[in-house]
C-alpha cells in the first residue's frame, strides 16, 4: 500500500487527470485551486517539499499545479 | 407539498386531490370537499363518524364490511359510504333506525366467529372491532358459537416481532391491501373462498418463510389483535406516546414512541410525518431494542494503553483525563496534531458542537465526518453544478414523476419506506431505468411496466452517464428553453463540444461499460421524453474514484433536459445514515464552516470568530484518510470520534488499525464498545436517539425533531458530553437545551436563519433553505434560479479506475447493504433482525462458481491487493459474471480488509464499489480474522463487566 507521500502524489496526479480538459495551464490552475480549497496546510507543505526535492512521480500538470501553490 | 394523510384521525379513505369542490349535505350539515372524496371521508372531516371496519385512510376504499352503509336521498338501498363519492347536492343520512339495525346485524355476524376474550386480549383498549361493537350497540349474538368457526385456528409466532392469530381475523383485507398498496410487496393474500377465506402469507407459509419484509404495515392496518406486536402482547398497551424521528436511514421517518413510563413498548409510524406519512420498515418499526441492550456502555472509562483494562471513572475525571492528554499532545506535536470526527447518527446540534469544539478548543480545522466515506462527492458535485450541496426535491415529489432513473442505489433495502413510495409510482405507470451492476429488487416490483436495466461493469458509471447525455444531445432530446434561460452559456458550449465527441457515444462506450447501445438510447429517450424525469442515486454513484464526476454527470443530465425546479423531477441523493445531510450542513467538513461556508473567506471567519470569540484557522484541515496517513507518519496523535466506527466502516482495515494504534489519545463516544473503541484510551458513553432532544435532517433537507423519550442511560446526552469535554479543554460552551444550539446555528448559517424549535413545533418539519426569502422552508429547490445563478454544465471526462481486474485478481468485488441490517450493524446486530441476516456472505455468479468448484456454503478466501478475508459462498445470478458482492454488517467478516485506499479524486470518498479480487475455496478463517477474534476477546475482557451496573432489558 502507499506511503503518506505516495498517497499525496497519487492524489494530486488524480486531481490533475480529472481536470485535463483544457490546456496544461488550465489543468494546473484547476488542480492548484482544488488543493488550495481542500487540502490541509501540512499536505500542501509536504507536496511542495516533494516537488522541491524530487517531483519525479508528479505528472506535468501536477508539477505546474504545485508550483502555483 | 402534497399531503395525503391527516395525522390525528382516521378519515376512512385517502384524500383526493381535486381543484373542483363539491357541496353535500350529511345529516343536515352542509359540507364542501374536493370532487371524488368519499362520503365516509367527507363526514369524518366534519366529525360525523360513520362506523367502519375495512376502511382506513391509508388504503383505497374496499367496501367489504358494509358497516359504513348510509342512506342517500333519491338512491336505492344502503350504499357503502367508503366507496361512494360525493356528488353536488347529495343528501346523506348516516344514522337512523334502519341503518342501526343493519349495522348491528352485520356486527353480529362478525362477532359470531370471534373469540369473546376482550378482557385478556392484547388489543383490549386499542381494538376497532371492540369500538365498533360498542358504537353500533351490539347486545347479543343470536347465532351462538357452536357452529363452524375459526376460533381454533393455529397461531403463527414465527416473526420475531409480531404474532398472527387468525382466530381474531375478520378478513377485512386491510393487511393484504396494506402489503400491496402501502408497502408494495404483495406478500399477503386472501386464501380460499366464502367462509373458508383466510389471510395467508406467501404460499400459505409462516410469515418468516414468506416474502414478508416485516415493515409492520399489516400490523398497523389490522383493526383487531390478529396481527399484533409481541411487545404489546407481553407488556400490555402503552400509556403515552411522543413523536420523534427514526435514527436509521436517510428517509427520516417520524414515529410515535409509545411508552409505559420510560420504557418503549412499540414504535408506530406517525401519519403526520411528512417523510414517511405513516409507513415504516423493519428497522425503524421494530429494531429499537439495541437502545437497552446489555452491551450498552453506561459509565465513562479511561486507560493509558490499549493493552490495559478500562478503569471506570466519573464524567469529570474522564473529561480531565482526555483534556490533559490532548493538551500534552498539542504541546509536544503542535496545534494541528489532533482532530475529530462528527457523526451522521447524531443530531445536528451535537454535530455542530463537535466541529465547534475542534475549531475552538483544538484550534484547528481537522474535523471530518462519516459522510466522507459515503456522500462527500454529492456535496462537491452538486455544489459545482447546481450551487448547493443537497438534493432538490421532497420524497413526495416522486408521485408526479413520469420517468424514474435509479443509479447505484437499492431503495427497497437501504431506504425501504421511500422504496415503497417509488414502487407505488411505478405501479401507477412511471417508467423505470436502473443503472446498476446488480439485479436489484426494485426491478422485481409487482405490476411494474417494462423496465430498462443498464447492467454496467463496476467502475464505468461516468462513461455511461456521458453516453446518455451524448444521445440526448445527438437526438435533439434536450430542453433548449431551459438551457437558454437557466444554464451558463459558455459552460454549455464547452460541454456540448465535449459530450458530442464520438468517444462518448453509446457505441464507443459499450466496450467500456458492457451495456448495449440500444439500451442506452432507450434509457435516454425514456428519461428525456417523459415529461417529468427524476433521478435517484446512492453510494453506487459516489463510492468510486470518479464519484464526484458522476454526480456532476447526473446534474448535467437534469440540466440539459430541464428536469429541475418543479415537482416530479430533480436530482435526489439517497443518503445512507439518518443525518448525513445534517452532518454535512453543520460544518463537519474540514474546509467548510456550517452552511458550507469556506474557512478561507475572511468575512465568514469574522462572523464565526465574533460569535465564538476565538481565531479560526484560515486553512482547511485534514480529512479522515489524511488523518490516518498523518497518524502513521507520526504527525497526528489525538482524535475525538463521536458515534462513528471508523475501524469497521473505513476501507483498508490494516491501514486504519495501524493509524489508530499510532495515536497517543483516542477518545471514542459511542453507545457500545465498537471496533474503534477497542483502540481507544477514553470511552465516553453515548446516548441513543431515544435519550436526547435535537434534530435530524433527512435526504430531502427536512429538519425533523428528535425528542427525548427516556433519560440517557449514562446520565448525559451526547451534546452534554461534548460540552463537558470542551470545558475541560478550556473552552466553555453554555447551552441549557439543544434549542439554544439551534438558535446559534440559525444565527450563523444563512440557509437556517428561519429555523427554530418553536417553528418546528408549529410546522412539524422544515426543509432548508429556511430563511427570510423562504420563511416556511423550501420543498423544491432551484425553482427560479440556482445559488450560483446559472446552472454549470461540468466536463465529465471518463478516467478509468486504477483498480482493474488482472490475471492474479480476475474478479471485481462490489459491496452493499440488505434490508434487515444497518451499515456496520452495531444497532441491528443487537436486535432480533439477526433472524434474517446473521452473517455476511459472498455472492458469486454461477459461472464463476462453476469455474472454481464453488457451491453454496463453501468457505471462500477473498484476496485483494490490500488483504484477504474469508466468507461463506452464496451462488447468485444477481451480478454478471466476473463480479462478486458482499455486505459489511458484521465486523468479523473483514469486508474492509480487502477494500483499498483508492478514492474519489475530489473528495477522497473511498472506492468501496470496485476492488479487484481473487476467490478460492479455503478451510479456515484468514489471519486477520483470527487476530480479530483474539483482539476482540481481549478488549471485551478489558471492559471489566463487574463494574458495569445491570442494564434493564
Amino acid at each position: 500500500m502507499r506511503t503518506a507521500q505516495q498517497q499525496l502524489i497519487h492524489m494530486v496526479n488524480q486531481i490533475a487527470a480529472n481536470n485535463q480538459s483544457g490546456t496544461l495551464e488550465d489543468a494546473a490552475k484547476a488542480t492548484s485551486s482544488h488543493m488550495q480549497k481542500f487540502w490541509a496546510r501540512s499536505m500542501k507543505a509536504d507536496i511542495i517539499e516533494y516537488l522541491d526535492t524530487d517531483g519525479a512521480d508528479l505528472s506535468d500538470a501536477s508539477k505546474a499545479a504545485v508550483k502555483l501553490l | 407539498m402534497l399531503e395525503y394523510f391527516e395525522p390525528s384521525k382516521d378519515l376512512g379513505t385517502p384524500a383526493v386531490l381535486s381543484d373542483t369542490m363539491v357541496t353535500v349535505e350529511i345529516d343536515g350539515v352542509s359540507i364542501t370537499v374536493p370532487e371524488g372524496t368519499s362520503v365516509l371521508r367527507a363526514a369524518a372531516l366534519n366529525d360525523i363518524n360513520i362506523p367502519k371496519l375495512c376502511a382506513t385512510d391509508s388504503l383505497e376504499a374496499f367496501g367489504s364490511c358494509r358497516l359504513c352503509a348510509v342512506q342517500i336521498e333519491g338512491r336505492r338501498g344502503y350504499p357503502a359510504s367508503c366507496t361512494t363519492p360525493v356528488a353536488q347536492g347529495m343528501q346523506v343520512t348516516t344514522q337512523n333506525d334502519k341503518l342501526g339495525k343493519l349495522r348491528r346485524n352485520v356486527m353480529e355476524l362478525y362477532i359470531s366467529d370471534h373469540p369473546l376474550d376482550c378482557l385478556t386480549c392484547p388489543a383490549n383498549g386499542d381494538c376497532e372491532l371492540q369500538d365498533v361493537a360498542g358504537a353500533v350497540g351490539l347486545r347479543e349474538v343470536r347465532y351462538g358459537f357452536s357452529g363452524e368457526n375459526h376460533l381454533e385456528a393455529e397461531k403463527d409466532h414465527s416473526n420475531p416481532y409480531f404474532s398472527f392469530d387468525p382466530s381474531k381475523c375478520i378478513v377485512c383485507s386491510r393487511c393484504v391491501r396494506a402489503c400491496e398498496e402501502v408497502q408494495g410487496t404483495f406478500a399477503l393474500t386472501i386464501d380460499g373462498r366464502g367462509f373458508d377465506s383466510k389471510v395467508a402469507a406467501g404460499q400459505d407459509q409462516d410469515f418468516i418463510d414468506s416474502d414478508c419484509v416485516s415493515c409492520g404495515a399489516c400490523v398497523q392496518a389490522c383493526p383487531t389483535s390478529t396481527l399484533m406486536e409481541k411487545s404489546v402482547i407481553d407488556q400490555g398497551q402503552p400509556e403515552h406516546s411522543i413523536v420523534t424521528t427514526c435514527a436509521y436511514c436517510g428517509v427520516g421517518c417520524s414515529f410515535e414512541a409509545q411508552m409505559k413510563g420510560d420504557k418503549v413498548i412499540r414504535m408506530v409510524p406517525y401519519k403526520g410525518g411528512e417523510a414517511n406519512q405513516g409507513h415504516s420498515c423493519v428497522k425503524g418499526r421494530f429494531a429499537f431494542g439495541y437502545a437497552t441492550h446489555g452491551d450498552r456502555i453506561k459509565e465513562p472509562m479511561v486507560r493509558d494503553s490499549i493493552d490495559q483494562p478500562w478503569r471506570v471513572v466519573s464524567w469529570d475525571e474522564a473529561f480531565s483525563f482526555a483534556a490533559a492528554k490532548i493538551h500534552k499532545i498539542q504541546d509536544q506535536y503542535g496545534r494541528e496534531s489532533v482532530g475529530g470526527i462528527t457523526s451522521s447518527r447524531c443530531t445536528n446540534e451535537e454535530t455542530f458542537l463537535v466541529q465547534k469544539l475542534i475549531r475552538t478548543a483544538f484550534g484547528n480545522n481537522n474535523t471530518d465526518t462519516c459522510a466522507r466515506v459515503c456522500h462527500s462527492p454529492t456535496g462537491f458535485g452538486l455544489k459545482t453544478t447546481l450551487g448547493e450541496s443537497a438534493g432538490t426535491q421532497t420524497f413526495e415529489s416522486i408521485r408526479k414523476a413520469d420517468s424514474i432513473v435509479v443509479i447505484g442505489a437499492n431503495p427497497t433495502d437501504a431506504h425501504p419506506v421511500f422504496g415503497s413510495l417509488m414502487r407505488r409510482r411505478l405501479r401507477e405507470g412511471a417508467s423505470l431505468v436502473v443503472i446498476d451492476p446488480r439485479d436489484i429488487d426494485l426491478l422485481k416490483t409487482p405490476h411494474l411496466n417494462e423496465a430498462i436495466h443498464l447492467q454496467l461493469r463496476p467502475g464505468t458509471n461516468v462513461a455511461l452517464i456521458n453516453a446518455l447525455a451524448h444521445v440526448i444531445m445527438r437526438d435533439n432530446l434536450q430542453n433548449d428553453t431551459f438551457i437558454d434561460e437557466r444554464c451558463d452559456s459558455e459552460a454549455f458550449v464547452k460541454w456540448k463540444a465535449f459530450i458530442s465527441e464520438e468517444r462518448n457515444s453509446p457505441q464507443a462506450t459499450a466496450e467500456i461499460t458492457g451495456v448495449a447501445p440500444e439500451l442506452v438510447i432507450a434509457a435516454a429517450q425514456s428519461y428525456a421524453n417523459a415529461g417529468n424525469g427524476a433521478i435517484f442515486y446512492g453510494l453506487g454513484v459516489t463510492e468510486h474514484s470518479q464519484g464526484s464526476t458522476m454526480v456532476m454527470g447526473i446534474a448535467n443530465l437534469a440540466l440539459i433536459t430541464g428536469n429541475l425546479g418543479r415537482e416530479g423531477v430533480g436530482v435526489n441523493p439517497l443518503r445512507g445514515q439518518n443525518n448525513v445531510q445534517g452532518s454535512c450542513d453543520m460544518g463537519s467538513f474540514p474546509h467548510e464552516l456550517p452552511g458550507y461556508q469556506h474557512v478561507g473567506v475572511k468575512a465568514v471567519r469574522d462572523k464565526f470568530e465574533a460569535a465564538w470569540n476565538v481565531k479560526i484557522d484560515d486553512q482547511p484541515g485534514l480529512r479522515i484518510p489524511n488523518m490516518f496517513d498523518a497518524a502513521i507518519s507520526g504527525k497526528f496523535k489525538g482524535m475525538y470520534v463521536q458515534g462513528e466506527d471508523i475501524a469497521q466502516s473505513d476501507p483498508n482495515t490494516h491501514h486504519v488499525e495501524k493509524a489508530l494504534k499510532s495515536l497517543d489519545c483516542l477518545i471514542v463516544q459511542d453507545i457500545f464498545l465498537n471496533e474503534t473503541a477497542k483502540f481507544a484510551h477514553v470511552l465516553l458513553p453515548g446516548s441513543t436517539f431515544l435519550e436526547k432532544d435535537g434534530t435530524f435532517t433527512n435526504a430531502e433537507r427536512r429538519i425533523n425533531r428528535v425528542r427525548k423519550v427516556m433519560p440517557p442511560l449514562a446520565g448525559l446526552a451526547d451534546w452534554e458530553v461534548t460540552l463537558g469535554l470542551a470545558k475541560a479543554l478550556g473552552y466553555e460552551m453554555n447551552y441549557a437545551h439543544p434549542s439554544e444550539i439551534m438558535d446559534e446555528i440559525a444565527m450563523l448559517t444563512p440557509t437556517f436563519t428561519g429555523v427554530s424549535y418553536q417553528k418546528l413545533e408549529q410546522q412539524g418539519s422544515l426543509q432548508w433553505p429556511c430563511n427570510e426569502e423562504f420563511p416556511l422552508g423550501t420543498p423544491t429547490m432551484h425553482v427560479k434560479d440556482f445559488p450560483i445563478g446559472k446552472g454549470n454544465l461540468a466536463i465529465t471526462e471518463f478516467i478509468p479506475t486504477e483498480e482493474r481486474s488482472t490475471r492474479r485478481l480476475p474478479l471485481l468485488l462490489t459491496t452493499g447493504r440488505i434490508l434487515s441490517q444497518y451499515n456496520v450493524g452495531a444497532q441491528t446486530r443487537r436486535t432480533e433482525n439477526m433472524a434474517w441476516h446473521s452473517e455476511d456472505v459472498l455472492e458469486v455468479h454461477p459461472q464463476d462458481a462453476e469455474d472454481r468448484g464453488i457451491v453454496d456454503g463453501d468457505w471462500l478466501g477473498i484476496t485483494s491487493r490490500a488483504g484477504n478475508t474469508v466468507l461463506r459462498a452464496k451462488v447468485s445470478s444477481r451480478m454478471q459474471p466476473g463480479v462478486v458482492y458482499t455486505t459489511f454488517h458484521h465486523p468479523g467478516s473483514g469486508a474492509n480488509v480487502i477494500t483499498t485506499d483508492n478514492s474519489d479524486w475530489a473528495t477522497n470518498c473511498p472506492e468501496y464499489k470496485v476492488t479487484a479480487v481473487q476467490v478460492e475455496k479455503v478451510s479456515q478463517p484468514s489471519t486477520w480474522q483470527k487476530e480479530f477474534v483474539a483482539f476482540d476477546k481481549k478488549q471485551q475482557r478489558f471492559l471489566r463487566p463487574e463494574q458495569q451496573s445491570e442494564v434493564n432489558h
